[in-house]
């Protein structure tokens, strides 16, 4: 999953390697100077007509997290050996350190791995500082992608997400395309539906039902037989993985925006009154029918309680619920069903989500190559097979989406398919894109945690705006 | 039974109470993770003391069936490890006895120097270690990871060493001197063998330091090299937390230091004591 508590380490080392830049230049250690065209891109050097063993005898490095999506991966290389010629060596690390390994990979200017996940947000990091290839004439290039790619395949506000012009504010889905969709998640509402049967509840519309749910369930599930079930887990740990699942879908279903773009220049808006005021219940909601510790919560022990019958509703990940809901994977296996979630004041559905993306080294010597490579990863054929045989669920392509198999696999989780066909279209990236995204909702975090230990929302709110019109604006 | 003694014993008693208390706090964090390794992934978040206790956790974690080689992680922490302290003695020991023998101009400076690399955090060197052990061929290598782990070992050994060579009584190397040793004789057989408590001593902490090293291993290493500190935390997945795995893991990681303490315990409790009163 993307919820990683790396924000200080990562600050370090990119400190580090701010400081280490002219040290290296000094002694001659070539940081970041090794290679590469500075014009143009080297897609355009592949002509000619398309040819997966164009780049046979070719070995690319691959930078991967431990993940269901990654084992998927793994488990199929062969046939991409088979299919290319190519051969694939990567390395595997934990998801908690995943991204420190990425940042210093990528800020040292080598080209140690050729292709590696990456989300979108860290596109916004990576981006900038022209870490990223961009996908863009690769995509383009018939001589380089075969028709059977078919990018018309992949819903669009996914591509759009890993798209950016690197101008702070602008929106997505301008620019380059420096990553690729291959695996998502979409914020949604999976609650037990035992606890439902019994209490007779029913998923929550509104905000204000989702509340009055999650306070019912924590002060009767316990005497119905439901032994410290609480209302709803919510992510509340001080990182920005607290603010994008829930949080930030909830609050942009009632129309809310984290900044106002104006001429380019970002302006705070979590303090707006209805920014205040829907923190204000959101914390609200947590007090009254959250779990006891909050303040500790990620998605480890939001999606843990469920699957534990600990909490009555998740609002989060639909991964995170799904692997609890698989058979045989917790208590509450065969308990859970899924939901859109409460609609906004005018029913939209606006959805936060998480791509795991797969990106390109712009250093890489074997970029020919590793474009075959994400090519077959977020293929028909590739992400297909994982899709029916692994757990790389949520598929970026509809055509996968649509696939009866798949269907038919699916539809073993009451209201998964039907939640997922219900947000799609309406599931984007709703931050405003700028380049210290990570520290401004590390901030908005902390910023809740304070308003849920009992200050007042609305001089906390304006604190962090006028914290981050520094940072930020 | 005088009043006197009935009051000692009621003070004993409580003082034994009191330990055996501190020793329930203590070693309830151990007790948790045996607990834990022990659990069944599906009964893991169940907060009663009642479940099936399987050695599943432990199966998984050496069985490689979860697609981690911790087996060769564990390898490859007691191969970095070892060969650090080993370096850092061979290295060390004749630098502490030097410098607690001789006094030269800029001696000081160079201990501080070498404490120094105790006290910079590892992140702020650690893209340039980086780049260079991409250049130098030296990533994701055992000689790599042993030599990067001198910032470590070696630091702590040379100034340990440094204070059982000083407190050592100059008049006996002189005296073997006298005898016809040389200096390296001297330093061999008479030196060596009267701090033989404090390198056990500091062998083990330098050990414990290299092995729960975590910086180093995640950005120098990668599947080849990779160290139990990194690998084990793998276990937590991407779909599921499995806290069983991950401390079915941790308690394996635990057994080499433990072993090793165990197996030099009297010269550990004689090695800290070393020196405690001076002649």
């Amino acid at each position: 999953m993307d919820m990683h508590a790396h924000d200080r380490r990562r600050f370090l080392a990119l400190t580090a390697a701010a400081a280490a830049t002219p040290l290296l230049a000094a002694c001659g250690a070539g940081f970041g100077g090794d290679d590469d065209k500075s014009d143009g891109s080297a897609a355009d050097d592949v002509t000619g007509s398309f040819d997966w063993k164009r780049e046979k005898g070719t070995t690319v490095k691959a930078l991967l997290n431990k993940h269901p999506y990654t084992d998927a991966l793994i488990a199929d290389l062969k046939s991409f050996t088979e299919k290319t010629g190519i051969k694939v060596e990567y390395d595997v690390f934990p998801e908690d350190n995943y991204f420190d390994k990425l940042t210093v990979d990528l800020s040292s200017g080598r080209a140690s791995y050729d292709v590696f996940m990456l989300g979108a947000y860290m596109v916004w990091q990576y981006g900038p500082p022209g870490w990223l290839e961009d996908l863009g004439p690769w995509m383009r290039n018939s001589s380089a992608t075969g028709a059977d790619w078919d990018q018309a395949d992949f819903f669009p506000n996914l591509l759009q997400a890993d798209q950016w012009s690197l101008k702070a504010g602008a929106p997505l889905g301008q620019g380059g395309q420096y990553a690729l969709p291959w695996g998502w998640e979409t914020n949604v509402v999976a609650y037990n539906t035992d606890v439902f049967k019994k209490l007779g509840l029913k998923p929550a519309e509104t905000f204000d039902e989702l509340r009055d749910i999650a306070r019912t369930i924590k002060q009767k599930a316990p005497g119905a037989g439901f032994d410290g079930m609480y209302g709803i887990a919510v992510r509340g740990s001080r990182s920005w993985a607290t603010i994008h699942p829930g949080f930030m879908t909830m609050y942009a279903r009632n129309g809310l925006k984290d900044f106002t773009v104006e001429g380019g220049k970002l302006t705070p808006a979590m303090n707006t009154p209805k920014a205040v005021a829907f923190t204000e219940d959101w914390a609200g909601m947590v007090k009254q029918g959250g779990p006891p510790s909050w303040t500790s919560y990620t998605w480890y022990q939001c999606s843990s309680d469920l699957g534990a019958k600990k909490a009555g509703m998740l609002f989060d990940a639909d991964t995170a619920a799904y692997f609890q809901a698989v058979e045989g994977a917790s208590p509450a296996s065969g308990k859970i069903a899924f939901h859109p979630g409460p609609k906004g004041p005018d029913g939209s559905l606006a959805t936060n989500m998480w791509i795991w993306s797969l990106g390109m080294n712009a250093k890489s010597k074997k970029k020919s190559a590793s474009w075959l490579f994400l090519q077959w990863a977020t293929g028909k054929e590739h992400l297909l097979k994982s899709a029916i045989t692994h757990n790389h669920i949520d598929p970026v392509r509809k055509s996968i989406a649509d696939d009866a198999a798949y269907k038919n696999k699916m539809n073993n989780l009451p209201g998964f398919i039907e939640t997922f066909e219900a947000v799609v279209d309406q599931t984007k990236i709703q931050f405003t894109p700028q380049a210290q995204f990570f520290d401004a909702t590390t901030s908005w975090a902390s910023a809740l945690q304070e308003i849920y230990g009992g200050q007042g929302a609305g001089s906390v709110l304006d604190g962090l705006a006028g914290d981050l019109a520094d940072k930020v604006g | 039974m005088s009043r006197t003694t009935s009051k000692k014993r009621l003070l004993g008693w409580l003082a034994d109470a009191a330990l055996i208390l501190y020793f329930i706090f203590a070693l309830f964090p151990i007790a948790w993770m045996v607990i834990l390794s022990l659990k069944p992934t599906n009964e893991l978040f169940s907060t009663y003391f009642s479940f099936s206790p399987t050695l599943d956790g432990y199966r998984t974690v050496l069985g490689d069936s979860e697609g981690i080689p911790f087996v060769r992680f564990f390898v490859n922490s007691l191969v970095v490890s070892l060969g650090a302290v080993a370096l850092s003695l061979l290295v060390g020991l004749p630098a502490a006895y030097a410098s607690a023998r001789w006094r030269f101009k800029g001696s000081e400076n160079l201990m501080f120097t070498l404490l120094s690399f105790r006290f910079a955090p590892e992140l702020t060197v650690i893209i340039p270690l980086f780049v260079l052990y991409q250049k130098l061929g030296l990533f994701d290598t055992y000689v790599g990871m042993i030599w990067v782990l001198q910032l470590v070992t070696l630091p702590l050994i040379v100034w340990i060493m440094r204070s059982y060579f000083a407190d050592l009584t100059p008049e006996l190397e002189q005296a073997a001197l006298l005898d016809g040793y040389s200096r390296k004789q001297a330093f061999f057989k008479v030196a060596i063998p009267l701090v033989k408590p404090g390198i056990a001593a500091v062998s083990l902490l330098a050990f414990i330091f290299a092995w729960n090293n975590f910086v180093f291993p995640l950005i120098l290493t990668s599947n080849e090299a990779q160290t139990v500190t990194v690998g084990a935390l793998s276990f937590l997945g991407g779909d599921r937390p499995k806290y069983n795995l991950t401390a079915a893991a941790a308690l394996v990681s635990v057994v080499p230091p433990l072993l090793l303490a165990l197996t030099i315990q009297r010269y550990l409790v004689r090695g800290l004591s070393f020196g405690a009163v001076k002649s």
